[in-house]
C-alpha cells in the first residue's frame, strides 16, 4: 500500500512537530494575542520545517482523489459540499490558506470555539496532500 | 379500536360512567394536582430532566405570566473555555448548582450568588484531541454524596459532592480500538447502579450500556446494542453496526426500570451488508437495573437506513389513567407505548416534510413503503441525519398537558456509498456508508425550526412559532404558566405557556445548546440559561443556513430572578 511508505516519516514528523509546537505555545504565552489567534498561529507557524507537497497540487487526477475523499468525510463529516457548510470560512474563493497551514490543520486538527480532530495518524502524507490540492482548487473557484 | 372502545362504555354501568366523568374531570383540571410524579422535590433540580419521567417542568411559580417581564440577571458564570459551547442542563440541589463544561471540567457553584465553591478536571487520555466528539460534555449525575461524570476518554469518575476530590474512576471503553467511544452524557442512576451508553452510533463499532456500582465503581453489567443474532446482523456486520446509546435515559422507580434509547444503525446509509432488523439500533429499552436484562424493546426503526435513532427522551405521562411513555424517533415521528410493557398506543407525525416513508402503522408501528438509500443515486430524505429534532429535549406541563418541543425542517440528498477502508482508520472516523450528503431545502419551504405546543398523546397542535433558524437549546417549562427556551443567536425566550405569546426576551450574545433550569433558594426562584453555541450541529446546519457561519461561540451560564 502507498501508506507504507509515507507513514513511518509522518510520525517522525508528528513527534518533531509536537515539540515544535510546545515551543511555539510557550512563545505565545509571552505576548498578549487573544487566544483565537494564538491557536490559529500555533496552527500556522509551530513548525520549524514546513510540510513541502511531494506532487503538483494542480494535478487533475489529485485534485480528483481529494475532492472523493473530501466528499465522503470532510464535506460529510463538517465541512459540507464544496466547504460551503462547517464553522470555517468557505472555500471557494479563498486565497488567503497556504498549502502548509491546510496540510497542517489536516494532520494536527485545531480547537478554537469548534473542534476539529488530528487526522494525522490516520491518513499518509500523500492523501492529505491530496485534500490539500482540492481545497486549493476550491480556492480558484 | 374505536369499535371497541365503543362497545365497552356501552357495557358500562351508570354509576360506572358517571364514576368515569368525575374522574375525566379532575384529569382536565390538573392544576389542582400539585403532588405526585412530576412534582417531587419543588424547589430543586435534582436529575437531567428534573425527574424520572422527563418533564422538565419546574413546580415553582413565583416567576409567572404577570412579573416574567421584570427577570434581571443575577450572576454570569464562565467557565473560561468556549470549544463547543455550553451543552449541559445543570443540576441544582438545596443551594449548590453543579455543571460542566468544555473537556469534562466540573464545577460547584453557590446558586444564589454564582461564586466557585469547587472545580474539578479529569486528566485525559491525550487520544481525545482525535477523537470526532472532542469536548463535548453534557452534564453531571448527584447523587449519595457525588457527582458523577462521563469523560471523554471513556471512564465514569466519582467525585466528593462537598469537597470536589476524586473518590474512583473506571475506564469502560476502549477508546483507541472504539473510535474513540466516549461519554459525552451524563450517565444516570438507578438506586446504586450507575449507567450509560457511549458516542458511535455513526461509527464501525459494536455499541454497548455499561453500568457499575455508584459507590465503588465496580463493573455490574455490560448490555451489548448489537443482538447477538444472525437473522438481524448477517455475516460480521453486527461488529460494526454502530448501536450505542448516547443520551442519558432515566430511570422509573416505580416500575424498577431504566429506559434508554438507542442509535441508528452503521454504516448509516449504506445497508448492503447488514440485510436485517438489526437489534438493538433505533429501540427504546427497558432494562432491568440489577442486570440489564431487557424487560421489553421497542424498535422504532426495523434496519434503519438514515440515521435516525431512537436516542431521545422517554417522557412518561398518563393515558386512560394508565402511564405511558412519548418518545420521538430521529425519523419524524412520535411512539406512544405502554410504560408496562411497550405495546403501541400510538404513533404520529412531528415532522411536517417526511418522505422516508408513507406513514408508520399506530397499531402495529410496521413502516409504510419504505424508500431506501441506494448506491450511485441521488435520492433526497426528509428529515435530514440531525433529525426532526436535535437532541435538545422537549419538556411537559401537566397544568396545559401539552407538550414542548422544537423541531427542524431540513432535509438531505444522499449517495449511498461503500466506506473506503482508509478512510475508517482515524480514531474520528464515521462511518456514514456513502459517496456524498448534502443538506437541502423541503420541497416548497426554506429550510427553517419551530417550537410546537402539542398534545403528547394525539399530536394535535395548540401553537406553533417558527424561527428561521432551528434552535439547539432544550426546554423549560414551569408552574408559572412560562416556557423557556432560546435560539443560535443567542436570544433567551419566555413565552406564555398557554398560548405561546412572547412574554420576555434578552439578548445572551451567543446562542444555546444546553438545557435551562429553575429552583428556588433563599425563597427566590431563578432561571438559569447555559448559552454558547456548541455541539456539531450548527457546523452541520450551516450547509442549509450559511448565517451559521457569522455566530460566534461562547460559554456562560446565566442566572435570572426578579428584580
Amino acid at each position: 500500500m502507498t501508506d507504507n511508505t509515507h507513514q513511518p516519516s509522518a510520525r517522525t514528523w508528528l513527534r518533531n512537530s509536537v515539540l515544535a509546537a510546545v515551543v511555539g505555545v510557550l512563545g505565545l504565552a509571552f505576548t498578549s494575542l487573544s487566544g483565537a489567534s494564538a491557536v490559529a498561529a500555533e496552527a500556522e507557524g509551530a513548525h520549524d520545517k514546513a510540510p513541502k507537497p511531494i506532487f503538483d497540487l494542480t494535478d487533475a487526477a489529485r485534485i480528483e482523489a481529494g475532492k472523493n475523499r473530501f466528499n465522503k468525510v470532510c464535506a460529510a463529516y463538517c465541512h459540507g459540499i464544496e466547504g460551503a457548510g462547517g464553522r470555517a470560512p468557505d472555500f471557494k474563493g479563498r486565497t488567503d490558506l497556504s498549502v502548509e497551514e491546510t496540510y497542517n490543520t489536516i494532520f494536527h486538527g485545531r480547537t478554537t470555539s469548534d473542534v476539529m480532530p488530528a487526522w494525522g495518524e490516520a491518513y499518509s502524507a500523500e492523501q492529505i496532500w491530496e485534500l490539500v490540492a482540492y481545497i486549493q482548487y476550491l480556492g480558484t473557484q | 379500536m374505536k369499535m371497541s372502545a365503543s362497545k365497552s362504555f356501552g357495557a358500562l354501568p351508570v354509576t360506572a360512567l358517571a364514576a368515569s366523568a368525575v374522574l375525566a374531570a379532575f384529569l382536565a383540571a390538573p392544576a389542582a394536582a400539585q403532588s405526585g410524579p412530576g412534582y417531587e422535590d419543588p424547589n430543586n433540580w435534582p436529575q437531567y430532566h428534573r425527574t424520572g419521567n422527563a418533564w422538565r417542568f419546574s413546580p415553582l411559580k413565583q416567576i409567572n405570566r404577570d412579573n416574567v417581564k421584570k427577570l434581571k440577571v443575577a450572576w454570569i458564570h464562565q467557565p473560561g473555555n468556549i470549544t463547543h459551547g455550553l451543552q449541559a442542563t445543570p443540576i441544582e440541589i438545596d443551594g449548590v448548582l453543579y455543571y460542566v463544561s468544555a473537556n469534562n471540567n466540573v464545577w460547584a457553584i453557590n446558586s444564589a450568588t454564582g461564586e466557585t465553591m469547587w472545580n474539578y478536571a479529569p486528566k485525559l487520555d491525550k487520544i481525545v484531541s482525535q477523537v470526532f466528539y472532542g469536548a463535548a460534555s453534557r452534564g453531571v449525575t448527584v447523587g449519595r454524596g457525588k457527582v458523577f461524570l462521563g469523560t471523554l476518554d471513556g471512564r465514569f469518575i466519582a467525585i466528593d459532592q462537598k469537597t470536589g476530590k476524586e473518590l474512583w474512576s473506571t475506564q469502560l471503553t476502549d477508546p483507541k480500538n472504539q473510535y474513540g467511544a466516549l461519554f459525552s452524557a451524563p450517565p444516570q442512576l438507578a438506586g446504586n447502579v450507575l449507567f450509560g451508553g457511549t458516542t458511535g452510533g455513526d461509527q464501525p463499532i459494536s455499541g454497548k450500556i455499561y453500568a457499575v456500582n455508584a459507590d465503588t465503581g465496580k463493573p455490574v453489567w455490560t448490555f451489548d446494542v448489537i443482538k447477538n443474532d444472525p437473522k438481524s446482523w448477517p455475516g460480521e456486520s453486527g461488529k460494526v453496526g454502530g448501536g450505542s446509546a448516547w443520551m442519558p435515559g432515566t430511570y422509573d422507580a416505580a416500575s424498577d426500570t431504566i429506559f434508554i434509547g438507542t442509535s441508528n444503525a452503521a454504516p448509516d446509509y449504506y445497508n448492503y451488508d447488514r440485510k436485517g432488523d438489526n437489534l438493538y439500533t433505533a429501540t427504546l429499552l427497558a432494562l432491568d437495573p440489577k442486570t440489564g436484562k431487557v424487560k421489553w424493546h421497542r424498535q422504532e426503526v426495523p434496519h434503519d437506513s438514515w440515521d435516525y435513532d431512537s436516542a431521545y427522551e422517554a417522557l412518561v405521562v398518563k393515558k386512560d389513567g394508565k402511564d405511558v411513555i412519548v418518545h420521538l424517533n430521529k425519523g419524524g415521528f412520535v411512539f406512544v407505548m405502554d410504560k408496562k410493557d411497550g405495546k403501541l398506543e400510538n404513533v404520529w407525525q412531528f415532522a411536517e416534510n417526511v418522505n422516508w416513508v408513507k406513514g408508520i402503522d399506530p397499531k402495529t408501528g410496521a413502516l409504510i413503503d419504505p424508500v431506501y438509500p441506494e448506491i450511485d443515486k441521488t435520492k433526497t430524505f426528509c428529515p435530514n441525519l440531525l433529525g426532526a429534532r436535535s437532541w435538545n429535549h422537549g419538556a411537559y406541563n401537566p397544568d396545559t398537558g401539552l407538550w414542548y418541543s422544537h423541531a427542524m425542517e431540513v432535509c438531505n440528498e444522499v449517495v449511498a456509498g461503500k466506506d473506503d477502508p482508509d478512510n475508517l482508520k482515524a480514531v474520528s472516523a464515521l462511518s456514514l456508508g456513502i459517496e456524498s450528503i448534502k443538506l437541502v431545502a423541503p420541497q416548497g419551504d426554506k429550510p427553517h425550526g419551530r417550537l410546537d405546543a402539542r398534545d403528547p398523546l394525539t399530536g394535535k397542535r395548540k401553537w406553533s412559532i417558527r424561527y428561521d433558524m432551528p434552535p439547539l437549546s432544550s426546554v423549560l417549562t414551569t408552574a408559572g404558566g412560562l416556557v423557556f427556551t432560546g435560539d443560535m443567536e443567542g436570544k433567551v425566550f419566555a413565552y406564555d405557556a398557554e398560548n405561546g405569546k412572547q412574554l420576555w426576551t434578552f439578548s445572551a450574545g451567543s446562542g444555546l445548546r444546553g438545557g435551562p433550569i429553575s429552583y428556588s433558594v433563599g425563597g427566590k426562584q431563578y432561571i438559569v440559561v447555559p448559552t454558547g453555541l456548541g455541539s456539531h450541529a450548527p457546523g452541520f446546519l450551516s450547509g442549509a443556513f450559511p448565517q451559521i457561519k457569522d455566530l460566534p461561540g461562547g460559554a456562560a451560564l446565566i442566572a435570572f430572578t426578579l428584580e
